[in-house]
């Protein structure tokens, strides 16, 4: 009795502890009308949105969306495939697709920049980049590694308060929605993402707080057609879609990401 | 089982394995996994036993909730778990909210990492308890209770060392629980290097940036769970 709890205990702990691998798509049968996108999770939001817009204007075509660190993706795609287009919120992972899985018809399609968000109610007082910097304050980023960590790093070094700010950091999140969730929760006291993961359905959660143009960081976004793709036609019907098309359009207008150079 | 495990040995860079292994990062995460999956199985015990004493002995309405809800974190998604805690003892939440004003903050602390680790590791003595006790034969204590032993020295020395297996190996499966626990530890304590970084949330960011120290690591941290379950081995067999 107790022996074969015990070793069902063993089993659950077995299940539950595979629970939380990721998934890639490309699990069903390919058909021609689907279209797996491995997407930054900076892009989250406005790609699901485009997704459905894009439906309506494919009818029959199903887009499916693998949402996630940059360099996560990138090793999945490397690694595992899955992907008929991959969107990067770094040129570096797009890159390292470029030189491992191969990609085609890689264009730059939006542009970001960094924000400091704080709880509505901005705990620590902060006013400037340089507040980040106060003995006290506690600091979320990205980890080193996902594209919106680096780019904060980099705008801290830019404005030389990057040791003082480092030391105040409490936790380095997966990714920029880790960070925004973080925020919102008023677990910490400031944080740095992107202007666009300031989305309609955060800003009330959040104060921003902006960072002076002469330190902070452009990230370009590269979207590319992952060699291998099952179906081309579509990846490269979506890619001009986001590029030049109506998801364009609403990317800049209402999902806060500049126009690409 | 074992391809995982075989993948992970064939595929590490074995030259650099002793540089990456006694890597700054890897020896600071080593030694935060140890000190909190340590404490988390100190008070998955401490906390657990009496549970599993209540729920096996205690006659009372609702105890079949009160089991639902005792092992509930065991089969949640870590990540649920962590926001739970989050809520209620985050610097915002229902509890800790309380503790923040009195100067006591768990979020991006070593201790809400035991804290997390204890979450989800308690439920695993929980129930080696309960079920120890209840396949003892009652009828022992009862012996002894006529025979003037007072419920203290019943305790300790009839039903204690007949429970002894159970709790060990309550005890050792909790610390495993705890060793490789990580959406709970992520999301309620955060991911500091020498704080709350455990081996798990230092493999996940290795991943990005160094896959092959990932996988060193894991190794590492697959070295230090077999030999835990190697040591439960002769607990579970010895009857």
């Amino acid at each position: 009795m107790t022996r074969s709890s015990i070793a069902g205990t063993c089993i659950i702990l077995a299940l539950t502890a595979c629970s939380s691998a990721p998934i890639s798509g490309g699990e069903s049968s390919p058909q021609a009308s689907e279209l797996t996108v491995f997407a930054g999770s900076s892009l989250t939001k406005g790609f699901t949105e485009l997704g459905a817009d894009f439906e309506a204007a494919h009818p029959g075509a199903t887009v499916t969306f693998n949402f996630g660190p940059s360099d996560g993706l990138a090793a999945q795609i490397d690694s595992e495939g899955g992907a008929d287009v991959f969107a990067s919120a770094s040129q570096t992972w797009m890159d390292d697709v470029a030189g491992k899985a191969g990609i085609t018809g890689r264009t730059d399609f939006v542009t970001n920049e960094l924000v400091i968000i704080t709880p509505s109610d901005d705990p620590a007082g902060i006013g400037s980049l340089d507040d980040l910097a106060s003995p006290g304050v506690q600091v979320v980023l990205a980890a080193e590694g996902v594209p919106v960590g680096d780019y904060a790093r980099e705008a801290l070094t830019n404005a030389k308060i990057d040791g003082a700010v480092l030391a105040n950091v409490v936790s380095n999140a997966e990714d920029d929605a880790a960070v925004v969730a973080t925020i919102i929760s008023g677990e910490a006291d400031a944080g740095i993402v992107y202007v666009s993961d300031v989305t309609a359905e955060v800003a009330p959660g959040v104060r921003s707080v902006e960072i002076p143009d002469d330190v902070n960081v452009i990230a370009t976004y590269p979207i590319a057609i992952v060699d291998g793709s099952s179906n081309t036609e579509l990846a490269q019907q979506w890619v001009h879609f986001v590029t030049t098309g109506d998801g364009q359009t609403r990317l800049v207008g209402e999902f806060g990401f500049l126009p690409a150079a | 089982m074992l391809l995982p495990l075989l993948a992970l040995i064939v595929r590490a860079p074995w030259s650099d394995a002793w540089s990456l292994v006694s890597s700054e990062t890897a020896l600071t995460a080593l030694r935060v996994s140890v000190v909190v999956s340590l404490l988390a199985a100190l008070l998955s015990v401490l906390l657990g036993a009496p549970l599993g004493w209540i729920l096996a002995r205690a006659r009372f309405r609702g105890r079949s909730v009160l089991r639902a809800v005792v092992i509930l974190p065991l089969v949640l998604p870590p990540v649920v778990a962590g926001i739970g805690l989050l809520a209620a003892l985050g610097r915002r939440g229902l509890v800790g909210r309380l503790l923040y004003e009195a100067g006591i903050q768990l979020t991006f602390s070593t201790a809400g990492a035991v804290v997390a680790a204890t979450f989800v590791s308690m439920p695993l003595v929980v129930i080696a308890v309960e079920a120890g006790l209840r396949s003892l034969d009652e009828r022992l204590e009862d012996a002894a209770a006529t025979l003037g032993a007072s419920p203290g020295f019943r305790l300790r020395h009839v039903v204690l060392p007949l429970l002894r297996p159970q709790l060990v190996a309550g005890a050792i499966l909790a610390w495993a629980r705890a060793l490789g626990e990580f959406g709970a530890t992520i999301t309620f304590a955060g991911n500091l290097q020498g704080r709350t970084q455990t081996l798990p949330l230092a493999v996940f960011e290795a991943r990005q940036t160094d896959p092959g120290a990932a996988i060193v690591v894991s190794l590492l941290l697959v070295a230090l769970s077999v030999g835990v379950l190697v040591a439960m081995r002769d607990r579970l067999l010895a009857r």
